[in-house]
């Protein structure tokens, strides 16, 4: 017996669903859940702005509140990507303002987003709420400004890492008095000095603020002000977090932290000066989230804080932390569940501090929630990943940087095959690997086998031949985005792997062996990839198939080729063999 | 005191303040257009009484009604239970509670459908709701590209 409900009854039931999956998944079941699933749909994540269009989208759901974007592929954060390469954020919000006046919240991640695209949405959304920008760049303060000033209902305003035109601090002055709806504030990017007194009072009239992550120009002393005018902080990022030692200003930091009895998470620290870290012991015990990537203190000054922490959940640090404050952490902290160590001194010559293989091994023994880790490091061996991996079964996220690419097993001078192989056969949930060191192609082989819930791959300076690359490509079956740099990796795996390449989100390869014949293939080949060819050195028009490309950047689209590409990128398609001939 | 008549013949009398979570039959009443039999065409016997039964346990609170008045935790609870059903049974409530216009009963089987939906594929969707699938495979294929590639 068929049964269908009116279509107010599936609306109805399809309120109470919400990831992306099941959205997707009702969509297909018949025409009419189809039709009456994308009129109800609120909000969509688009993982790749190029893999679809605006007007797309819009045709599709015409009643979004909530779109998500990422533009630039993940390798920009190394500088891979060059100025001008794409990611314009201006064609979706003029599409937008037309189909969607009603929009609430904009998050974009590794976009270029102009002054004029915020002063757009600034006037075009009456409901605007929520606008997060992660890695953005492109803005100044003025665009800010236009926010501030216009969106009378804005509930976030999140520059978590974006690069921005600091033109002035004046911007937050345009938050008008009217202004009390703030929940959460992060300008922490920013450079210049906001005004003081306009931050007081806009975080004194919002009652529901639980998140303010200040940039370092707001000085120690100003922050017990802050503080109480908003005790129910739950997320605080300090600006600078130095003074001259004085007994006032601690007890009047002291004070002020013991008043906020809901602080879980703790960010900022620059410049820290020691002798103030006792100011926050008082909520240390609530805390589950400490960011210390930016405090440049020593081991035990960073030992005796975090040990003060028990039930810490994640932890990122610099490598001043050193094995022994690792095995602090390890003793102390049994909650943990994510580790991020960074290095104080990446381009040094020589280690500056006692940060060895041995400070992971630690903490994959003595924190059995331990699930997500990116390691930052000097030497490695196979014991110790072998370790790890037994200790860790549970690890979902493992990104390990051997700061000098090639290093091998110190211990045994061997390629760290073995101990990544550990990585991948143990641990069977793994969804994102990052590797370095030594490694042959036998290590992707380990990977192609194992390595069966992986969707993000990142490799550097690895492998010997195409038979590598063809082990992840044929094996991984979950794999989403494979980003590798400097690998003698070209055109026989590419080609005969050329249908995987549209089960996937992307592949960015870039110094390594691809032909442009061979990208010319498989842009005709598989006319629904996008096959971009980056290249700075001038038109290819003359250059010999056999040429090597030095970046290649390969994506699945339903909107076909982009229109705005700059002239150093070209689409390999079936019409490229016009173009370059 | 309302009656309530069901499609088959059966009649529930209610005390007033249970027939107003009833919202078809609170404007009813307020419209002076109840009768002292109200016809409920749409809904067989058996599933009108478990309709009675979820209002007469959420009924709001009155003088009379705070002396069994539950915990929310034990609402919740009763609720748990009230919604073991099986699949005919719940797809029947639902019609009516739509019918009837029971704000918080619906919610509350919405919310059971959806927990059936929820991390199934569209196959295993089709079959738990006997629907048949009208689109053409190449239809499918261009949604479920559209879905995957975009979308996710």
């Amino acid at each position: 017996m068929a049964y269908s409900f009116p279509e107010e009854v599936l609306e109805h039931v399809f309120s109470f669903i919400h990831t992306d999956k099941d959205r997707n998944a009702i969509s297909v079941v018949c025409k009419s859940w189809y039709e009456v699933e994308r009129w109800s749909r609120r909000r969509v994540f688009v993982g790749n702005c190029y893999a679809v269009s605006p007007g797309i989208v819009i045709r599709r759901f015409p009643e979004l509140r909530s779109v998500a974007l990422k533009g630039k592929p993940h390798f920009a954060d190394f500088n891979l990507v060059p100025e001008g390469w794409g990611g314009n954020v201006f064609p979706w919000i003029a599409t937008m303002t037309r189909a969607y006046p009603m929009l609430e919240e904009l998050r974009l991640k590794r976009m270029v987003v102009t002054d004029e695209s915020l002063e757009l949405i600034s006037r075009s959304f009456k409901n605007f709420k929520v606008l997060v920008l992660f890695s953005c760049e492109g803005f100044s303060t003025d665009g800010l400004a236009a926010i501030a000033a216009n969106c009378r209902n804005l509930r976030e305003l999140d520059l978590r890492e974006s690069e921005v035109d600091d033109l002035s601090g004046h911007w937050l002055t345009h938050f008008p008095d009217s202004c009390t709806s703030l929940v959460s504030l992060n300008i922490s990017c920013l450079g210049s000095e906001v005004s003081f007194s306009a931050l007081e009072r806009l975080v004194g009239r919002c009652p529901n603020l639980r998140t303010l992550r200040l940039n370092r120009a707001v000085p120690l002393e100003r922050l017990p002000n802050l503080l109480h005018r908003a005790p129910q902080l739950v997320e605080l990022g300090t600006g600078a977090y130095t003074a001259e030692p004085r007994p006032e200003v601690f007890s009047s930091l002291e004070g002020a932290f013991a008043n906020c009895k809901e602080l879980k998470s703790l960010s900022g620290f620059w410049d820290v000066v020691p002798d103030y870290l006792p100011s926050i012991y008082s909520i240390c015990s609530g805390i589950t989230s400490l960011n210390l990537s930016y405090a440049t203190i020593q081991s035990p000054d960073l030992v005796k804080l975090v040990t003060q922490c028990p039930n810490l959940q994640r932890l990122w640090v610099l490598d001043y932390i050193e094995d022994s404050g690792l095995e602090a952490l390890a003793a102390h902290c049994k909650d943990l569940q994510e580790l991020r160590v960074f290095p104080s001194e990446p381009y040094g010559a020589e280690p500056n501090v006692a940060l060895t293989e041995q400070g992971l091994v630690s903490v994959s023994e003595g924190c059995p929630k331990l699930h997500s880790v990116l390691y930052f490091c000097r030497q490695m061996t196979n014991a110790a990943l072998v370790s790890i991996a037994k200790n860790r079964p549970n690890m979902t996220r493992f990104r390990l940087c051997i700061l000098e690419p090639e290093t091998p097993d110190y211990q045994t001078m061997e390629p760290l095959d073995v101990g990544f192989g550990a990585i991948v056969e143990h641990c069977k949930e793994l969804r994102r690997l990052s590797l370095s060191g030594l490694l042959t192609d036998r290590m992707f082989d380990y990977i192609g086998t194992h390595a069966k819930k992986l969707e993000m791959l990142s490799v550097a300076f690895a492998g010997d031949s195409d038979l590598g690359l063809h082990h992840v490509l044929s094996g991984c079956e979950s794999l989403r985005k494979l980003e590798i740099r400097d690998c003698p990796w070209g055109d026989k795996a590419l080609l005969a792997n050329a249908a995987k390449l549209e089960t996937m989100r992307s592949l960015w390869m870039s110094s390594c062996s691809v032909s442009y014949g061979a990208c010319k293939l498989l842009g005709q080949k598989m006319p629904r990839l996008n096959v971009e060819v980056i290249d700075e050195r001038g038109p290819p028009d003359s250059r010999p198939e056999s040429c090597l490309v030095e970046k290649l950047y390969i994506y699945r689209s339903v909107a076909g080729p982009r229109l705005d590409m700059p002239s150093f990128v070209r689409t390999m398609d079936e019409d490229s063999e016009l173009r370059l001939s | 005191m309302i009656t309530l008549r069901s499609s088959d013949g059966e009649t529930f009398d209610l005390d007033e303040v249970v027939a107003v979570e009833l919202q078809t039959i609170k404007n009813m009443m307020e419209d002076g257009c109840a009768e002292s039999v109200i016809p409920v065409p749409n809904v067989e016997g058996k599933i009108l009484a478990k309709v009675i039964e979820y209002c007469k346990k959420h009924v709001k609170s009155t003088a009379k009604a705070e002396e069994h008045a539950l915990s929310d935790a034990d609402l919740k609870a009763w609720d748990s239970d009230f919604i073991k059903l099986d699949q005919a049974t719940l797809f029947d409530l639902i019609m009516a509670a739509n019918y009837l216009d029971i704000k918080s009963l619906l919610d509350l089987l919405c919310q059971t459908v959806a927990n059936m939906i929820k991390g199934k594929s569209p196959e295993e969707i089709r079959q738990i709701f006997n629907i048949k699938n009208d689109f053409t495979p190449e239809e499918e294929q261009e949604i479920r590209r559209e879905n995957q590639w975009a979308f996710q």
